[in-house]
């Protein structure tokens, strides 16, 4: 990542292209998180409540837009990271992320960066959207 | 459901997780997230680490093996889990989560508030490693749909 000067608001973070949601996503990830929701594995528990079968996890979301800022940003830089999901993630749906800087401001002798992150599927339509705050070594 | 707002200020009960390498590399696999740091060792120790380091949203992996599961956390709170859907989620970071740390959690329920379809839960966790120091907090919001 370029140093603290070498950042500009407006910069856009390099995209994340996840591949396309199958159900073995859905099982690793509740097996690993330990979200054992069946709205994420049963189909007739999707379809019951609404969702026309089984939605992802947001958490899951969550994670490739994490992926995304740490790809980017050193973890250990990450100050804040914060999601709202927006809509549902179904089967079939290849999320692709993006995020861009907002801020950038000195505080105490030390660099911090702002920006915003979104997750949207092959249609554009976004399902989580958020922000994160990072510390960046001043150059 | 009434009676939700009581809900404000609600302690869930404490717990302490275990971070182990495999549970890191086997949440790292699932959201298909292979950076080194994860996953090994010796390249965790070049980055500066004790060991490898737990991804960002590695939080929920604390919350959902070493505290209550999903379905028990809405019989505790009184939520209809089938209307339960996960609102946003907020991590402060303050410090490394790496293999070997024993985390403890306090959560609490910080508000209740009751909107036109559905009622806004935001739990509130602090979590501390075996050293006493404070490394995450996070806010959980959950919605419950009339």
């Amino acid at each position: 990542m370029p140093d603290f000067d070498g950042i500009n608001i407006g910069d856009e973070m390099p995209v994340l292209r996840k591949e396309p949601l199958d159900q073995i996503w859905l099982v690793k990830y509740a097996g690993a998180s330990g979200d054992f929701n069946p709205l994420h594995y049963m189909e007739e528990v999707g379809r019951a409540a609404g969702h026309g079968g089984v939605i992802a996890h947001g958490m899951l979301i969550m994670g490739f837009m994490g992926q995304a800022v740490t790809d980017w940003i050193p973890n250990r830089c990450l100050k804040s990271f914060r999601v709202r999901f927006v809509r549902m993630t179904r089967l079939g749906d290849a999320i692709t992320v993006t995020g861009r800087i907002t801020g950038k401001k000195v505080t105490g002798g030390r660099g911090v960066i702002s920006g915003e992150v979104e997750a949207a599927d092959q249609n554009g339509e976004v399902k989580a959207a958020g922000t994160f705050e990072a510390w960046i070594p001043l150059g | 459901m009434k009676n939700k707002a009581d809900l404000a200020g609600k302690k869930l009960p404490a717990y302490s997780f275990a971070v182990e390498r495999g549970k890191i590399r086997e949440f790292a696999a699932a959201i298909g997230d292979m950076k080194e740091i994860y996953l090994n060792p010796e390249r965790a120790a070049l980055a500066g680490y004790p060991d490898v380091v737990a991804p960002p949203t590695f939080g929920t992996v604390i919350n959902l093996w070493g505290g209550m599961g999903f379905i028990e956390m809405c019989d505790y709170l009184n939520l209809d889990k089938v209307r339960v859907l996960h609102g946003g989620q907020e991590y402060e970071y303050l410090g490394d989560i790496v293999a070997g740390d024993v985390i403890t959690v306090a959560t609490t329920v910080s508000s209740c508030e009751e909107k036109r379809n559905m009622y806004v839960l935001t739990l509130e966790s602090s979590y501390v490693n075996q050293r006493n120091e404070e490394v995450l907090r996070c806010r959980h919001i959950v919605l419950e749909l009339k």
